[in-house]
């Protein structure tokens, strides 16, 4: 039966630090502190934690900054270059690599992720 | 994204990357020319906000009009130094 942790449903068999990390914006660190915090096991999985923890994981991560948050903040800033008309804001909106890389081959993962509404 | 980002880029103690540049402060009612500047570098202080500026890109001279936001960026990163390349141009 899925575990559902901030409006998300999880697995039983996943772990719960892989659970966290798959938000966006929760990163590593930021679950290992989480788990500590709880008292969970690193290599705990999510069928084994009791509904009271699963709540207060909840309440936790509702008063973070991440998900939609997180990528609002994201999106400002590059939109906040891009109205200045800053270069870095320029070259975002161009899909072209921000911080002086040579742009003769190589540029893929600037083509895909560099835009003023960022995806990732 | 660490918190001390933005302070990596240069060391406190050097400061801001000050020039002196002929800064005069406009009279009410007098228009004052734009300030024409080769010095790309330099870092926009609180002082220039509303300043208007015409910032060299190596070869024209770009009109810069300093908002709020532009504090603590360089007068360079408003003054594009390269054409986009098109191929009917040539």
């Amino acid at each position: 039966m899925p575990v559902s942790i901030f409006g998300a449903a999880f697995h039983e068999q996943k772990l719960v630090k892989k659970a966290l990390e798959s938000f966006y914006a929760l990163g590593p660190q930021t679950s290992a502190r989480i788990l500590a915090k709880y008292c969970i096991h690193p290599r705990a999985k999510i069928g084994t934690l009791p509904p009271k923890t699963v709540t207060a994981l909840t309440a936790e991560l509702s008063t973070m900054t991440i998900e939609s948050d997180a990528k609002k903040i994201l999106h400002d800033n590059i939109k906040r270059l891009r109205d200045m008309g800053t270069y870095r804001g320029r070259r975002h909106a161009m899909n072209l690599p921000v911080r002086g890389q040579r742009t003769r081959n190589q540029i893929e993962t600037a083509r895909k992720l560099n835009k003023v509404e960022r995806r990732g | 994204m660490q918190p001390t980002r933005c302070l990596l880029k240069r060391s406190v103690w050097k400061g801001p990357h000050i020039v002196p540049l002929p800064i005069v402060r406009p009279e009410p009612g007098k228009r004052v020319a734009p300030i024409r500047t080769q010095a790309r570098s330099a870092t926009i202080l609180p002082n220039f906000v509303g300043l208007k500026f015409q910032v060299h890109n190596g070869k024209v001279y770009h009109d810069v009009t300093i908002t709020e936001e532009m504090v603590g960026h360089k007068l360079g990163e408003f003054s594009p130094t390269r054409k986009t390349f098109m191929w009917n141009k040539s």
